[in-house]
């Protein structure tokens, strides 16, 4: 059998393909032709050093950073992304819009907005950009902190919780627009050690509901157990890819078994 | 101190007063109105945007409101097109041409103020709003603005101060405000101690509204960044232990 098509088994309908993507600041080549193809109910970890381009390549699925070149086709629906000669891609913004709304996103720096409370987080984008009902939109809100455990400070805002309650309300946000695919970029990166575990536990969680989730994180032992395949990251490009006891087990790429060695 | 002159002149002088107020709320209403949208285009990449908004607020932060008010007053009415337009029945009035360029000008400050209020909004809250398909727009109305407000709030009060007291210059150009009744008073009576003692405790009484008032909304703004809602009583409890 062959590792390296695991990911796009036939038995999962695709939610995600992002193809050749490249990415350059500058001189800087940060991206060079990265392929990822991610099917329902699918968690793909991305690991790798520093640098080696997994936060870019995770802002470019969802257009943070415009992808010099390469496509995605998100729900069946391929981003139009347009160039003018050497100028930076412009977007069709109203599509990129609709396709943000479908993709949750979590990031390192939780980035909860400060002058709203918890519950004001959840609730706002589905009321504003969605368009729910002001009640229904509190309901769902009040049942997903529930989930992940911060139903009791829904009154709070983001200043007085710590940071792994910050991140588990900004989980919480994410999934209030009733995402197709959830992406994490680092989520346990900025926390301190005794606060990582929440925040995994909550993610462990959404994986075994069959969410389909695209992850970049530090966290092996994550990795390992929670997701269908990883991919490992060097220098802008896929070094190794594969069923997690393939990547962790029995790596095939030297820089992979070298980066392991230093991290596990 | 002739009390009596004092008193007698307070009709007058609260007169002069009303005239203030209104002058300042106009002024900071409409300056408001106008700062919101030149702050945003002063933020734009754009170059087209950003720089006449630039010149705007250079214009208005560089010279003297003095100078800007007799600039309307005695500088519009040389031009053939403003005295022949629609407009002159009203810009030939002092009152109309002080309130001009009031607006005018706290409308440079405060968009500067909201300006720089905007940039210190952390850009990953921005981010997190484009992340979950909010239209730029949105991302204004619902994120960028409502923090630059509370971040810029404290330099507005600052703002509504001194602008309270630019109101005065109107008097330069025949505006019958506070300090141009305290002028007029004083040239008849012949007791300027008296007459700006009065004129500058009645500032000092709207100068303490003012700043009461914006320290209530700056309190009621910022729960977002207070340790904890803690009742006053229980405040006050802790010290005496301390």
């Amino acid at each position: 059998m062959n590792h390296m098509d695991s990911g796009a088994a036939p038995a999962y309908r695709p939610v995600l393909a992002a193809n050749g993507i490249r990415k350059s600041f500058g001189a800087l080549e940060v991206l060079s032709d990265v392929s990822l193809s991610a099917g329902e109910h699918q968690v793909i970890s991305m690991i790798g050093a520093s640098g080696s381009g997994k936060s870019t390549f995770l802002r470019c699925i969802n257009l943070l950073e415009v992808p010099d070149a390469g496509s995605i086709t998100f729900e069946g629906e391929t981003l139009e992304l347009r160039r003018r000669g050497d100028q930076p891609a412009t977007l069709n913004s109203r599509q990129v819009a609709r396709i943000r709304a479908r993709m949750g996103m979590v990031f390192q720096s939780f980035n909860l907005w400060a002058h709203l409370t918890v519950l004001e987080n959840v609730t706002i984008a589905p009321i504003k950009v969605l368009g729910v009902p002001k009640a229904a939109a509190v309901a769902r809100a009040e049942e997903l902190l529930a989930k992940v455990g911060m139903y009791d400070k829904r009154n709070s805002y983001p200043a007085h919780i710590s940071g792994g309650q910050q991140q588990r309300c900004a989980i919480a946000r994410a999934l209030a627009m009733e995402p197709k695919l959830l992406l994490f970029d680092e989520p346990t990166s900025a926390l301190d050690p005794e606060l990582v575990g929440e925040v995994l536990r909550v993610m462990q969680l959404l994986a075994e509901e069959g969410r389909t989730m695209i992850v970049v994180t530090h966290e092996m032992g994550f990795a390992r157990q929670v997701s269908n395949e990883v991919l490992f990251l060097h220098q802008g490009r896929i070094e190794e890819r594969g069923p997690p006891e393939q990547v962790f087990g029995a790596p095939r790429s030297e820089r992979c078994r070298q980066f392991l060695a230093r991290v596990l | 101190m002739n009390f009596t002159l004092m008193i007698d002149s307070m009709p007058a002088l609260l007169r002069g007063t009303v005239v203030t107020i209104q002058l300042l709320a106009v002024t900071l209403t409409l300056g408001m109105a106008l700062a919101v949208p030149l702050a945003i285009l002063r933020v734009q990449r754009a170059p087209l945007l950003s720089w006449p908004v630039r010149a705007y607020i250079y214009f208005f932060r560089g010279t003297p409101l003095l100078v800007q008010i007799f600039l309307f007053y005695y500088g519009l009415a040389q031009f053939d097109a403003v005295r022949e337009s629609l407009f002159w029945p009203y810009l030939r009035q002092p009152y109309v041409c002080a309130l001009l360029t009031f607006v005018l000008h706290t409308a440079a400050y405060t968009a500067n103020i909201l300006r720089g209020a905007m940039e210190a909004v952390p850009a990953g809250e921005v981010e997190a709003a484009r992340a979950c398909g909010m239209r730029p727009a949105q991302v204004y109305r619902l994120i960028l603005l409502p923090r630059a407000f509370r971040l810029g709030l404290p330099a507005y009060s600052n703002e509504v101060i001194g602008m309270l007291k630019g109101t005065s210059l109107a008097s330069t150009v025949t505006v019958m405000e506070l300090t141009g009744v305290a002028n007029t008073i004083v040239a008849q009576s012949f007791s300027p101690y008296e007459i700006f003692v009065a004129a500058a405790l009645i500032y000092l009484a709207i100068t303490f509204v003012l700043t009461r008032a914006l320290a209530l909304v700056e309190h009621h703004w910022s729960r977002h960044m207070r340790p904890v809602d803690v009742p006053a009583a229980k405040v006050g409890q802790e010290e005496a232990h301390a």
